[in-house]
């Protein structure tokens, strides 16, 4: 079943209660973070408004950091993006190729947050979300989410004229369904984060016409090779009872 | 009889060694690269040594060019010059060439010390290096600046250079096995017969030439028989 987390950036307060619980409950080394709240000022003077960016893992079911990886250390599971750093091969790939810039190289190995599987599978909320004071995140069925972040949009609507959904179809639909008081770019969010053609070309066509073309060549060239070798043989008789003879 | 002749020097010693450095860093590229872009190998990626060898193995392939040219410079410079040099009877070798393939050599015209074939892949080889070395060195130093679209053009480009390098290496193994070529690059000497029918105008050469330029060593020299050569191409005739 498809879980979500619901994101509304419209009551996020900056408290940063969310990334410290987080950082404690997932035991993560020092200098290591998977949320990072960046405080911002929006608009033009006189008309300024603060708020606060929450950058973290937004769990793409398009996920680009999926797609690119080549050992399986990223995989999605139950909508949400997992990671097993035990087989990370710490390429890089997904640092590069994730439309948020989420994944970072902690020790030689892809870091970020993995919608804290092992408290989740067992039943339970991610750090966060259990932590937020100010309603700010949910966590639940994505379906269920959706519907509460419509809600959340249409009640905002008097205050923030241009509020809405965000992550409802991006990048195929987001594990993390965000509620914008403004639009996307301006809260620092790619407008379309959906993986690039180059990615999927690589990915989807060359890679595996790569294998395919190198592993038919070489069973073609081991066929052929036992005739062509047979026919070899055969002229070199030929040539040495033509020269005897 | 053409069998009593003696082996015929093909590669000098350090041409030996610069392509065992070539062939060995090139596998082991091959190896760990494959780590990267195929499933069921990824495992073995993990934790990162794969990556580390890839670039080990990558000074390896990279000092090719010049450690060729430090160990043998006139072999080295013979090579490019000929790679990228083809005659009409290099051109007339490639219009028969699905005969070659077959194992049929006495149907083609005759060859110079390296024939139309090899010619091709060496001059490819050397060709394409430049780009899996070039895309290689960016994913190596450039990587972390690179942003989606690079990083996947890049390695997409590499991923192409290996696959050319590749199939050729295929072609090239298959060639080595139908004709019995690998002694060439083992001991350095390949059997007369073959190269006699195999590369006719190389063995004139050398027959012809007082001090043969590829044998150094006098024992081997081949020497000079009022016989022709062997192949049975006739110039313009349909066979
Ligand atoms: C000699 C110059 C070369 C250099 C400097 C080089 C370097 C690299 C680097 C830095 C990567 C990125 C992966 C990582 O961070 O570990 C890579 C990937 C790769 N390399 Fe090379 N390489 C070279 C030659 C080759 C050759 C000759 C082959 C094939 C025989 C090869 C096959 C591959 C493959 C298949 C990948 C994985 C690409 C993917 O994930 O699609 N490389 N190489
Ligand atoms: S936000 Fe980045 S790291 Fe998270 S799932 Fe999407 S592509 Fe992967
Ligand atoms: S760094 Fe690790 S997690 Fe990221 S793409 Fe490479 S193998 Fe996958």
């Amino acid at each position: 079943m498809a879980m979500a987390f619901l994101l509304d950036l419209g009551r996020c307060i900056g408290c940063q209660a969310c990334s410290a619980a987080c950082k404690t409950g997932n035991e993560l080394a020092a200098g290591t973070q998977f949320i990072r709240l960046i405080e911002q000022t929006r608009g033009e003077f006189p008309d300024l408004s603060g708020g606060f960016t929450n950058h973290r893992c937004y769990h793409c079911a398009d996920a680009a950091c999926v797609n690119v990886c080549p050992t399986g250390a990223l995989y999605k599971e139950d909508g949400l993006t997992r990671t097993s750093r035990d087989i990370c091969s710490g390429c890089g790939y997904c640092v590069e190729a994730c439309p948020f810039g989420v994944p970072e190289m902690v020790d030689g190995l892809s870091s970020k947050c993995d919608g804290c599987a092992d408290t989740v599978r067992a039943g339970g909320e991610p750090w966060c979300v259990v932590t937020c004071p100010s309603n700010a995140l949910e966590f639940g069925e994505r379906e269920e989410i959706v519907k509460e972040a419509r809600e959340r949009v249409t009640a905002m609507r008097a205050r923030y004229p241009k509020a809405r959904v965000y992550g409802e179809d991006e990048a195929g639909g987001l594990g993390v369904v965000m509620v914008l008081p403004d639009d996307p770019d301006v809260l620092d969010l790619p407008v379309d984060p959906a993986p690039g053609a180059l990615i999927n070309t690589w990915t989807g066509i060359v890679q595996p016409a790569t294998l395919a073309l190198t592993a038919g060549a070489t069973v073609a060239a081991g066929v052929m090779g036992v005739i062509a070798r047979r026919n070899h043989m055969l002229e070199l008789k030929a040539l040495e009872e033509g020269e005897e003879a | 009889m053409a069998t009593l002749e003696r082996p015929v020097l093909r590669y000098r010693r350090n041409q030996r060694i610069v392509h065992a450095v070539l062939a060995t860093s090139f596998l082991l590229l091959l190896l760990t690269g494959m780590m990267l872009l195929w499933g069921p190998a990824s495992r073995f990626a993990g934790g990162g040594t794969s990556r580390l060898v890839h670039r080990i193995a990558a000074l390896g392939y990279m000092s090719v060019p010049i450690g060729y040219l430090l160990a043998d410079r006139a072999g080295a410079i013979e090579l490019v010059r000929e790679s990228f040099r083809y005659d009409r009877d290099d051109i007339a070798w490639f219009k028969h060439m699905y005969r070659y393939a077959l194992g049929r050599t006495r149907e083609m015209p005759p060859q110079g010390r390296l024939n139309a074939g090899q010619k091709l892949h060496h001059a490819f080889v050397i060709v394409v290096s430049v780009g899996v070395v070039g895309t290689g060195l960016t994913l190596w130093f450039l990587k972390s600046s690179l942003g989606p679209d690079w990083l996947a053009f890049t390695t997409l480009m590499h991923d192409l250079c290996m696959l050319g390098l590749t199939l050729f290496l295929v072609g090239h193994l298959y060639f080595t096995y139908v004709y019995k070529a690998l002694s060439g690059m083992t001991t350095g000497y390949v059997d007369a017969v073959e190269a006699r029918l195999e590369h006719a105008k190389w063995v004139e050469e050398l027959a012809a030439s007082p001090q043969p330029a590829h044998a150094t060593d006098p024992a081997h020299a081949i020497t000079k028989t009022n016989k022709t050569t062997t192949t049975t191409y006739r110039k313009g005739k349909k066979q």
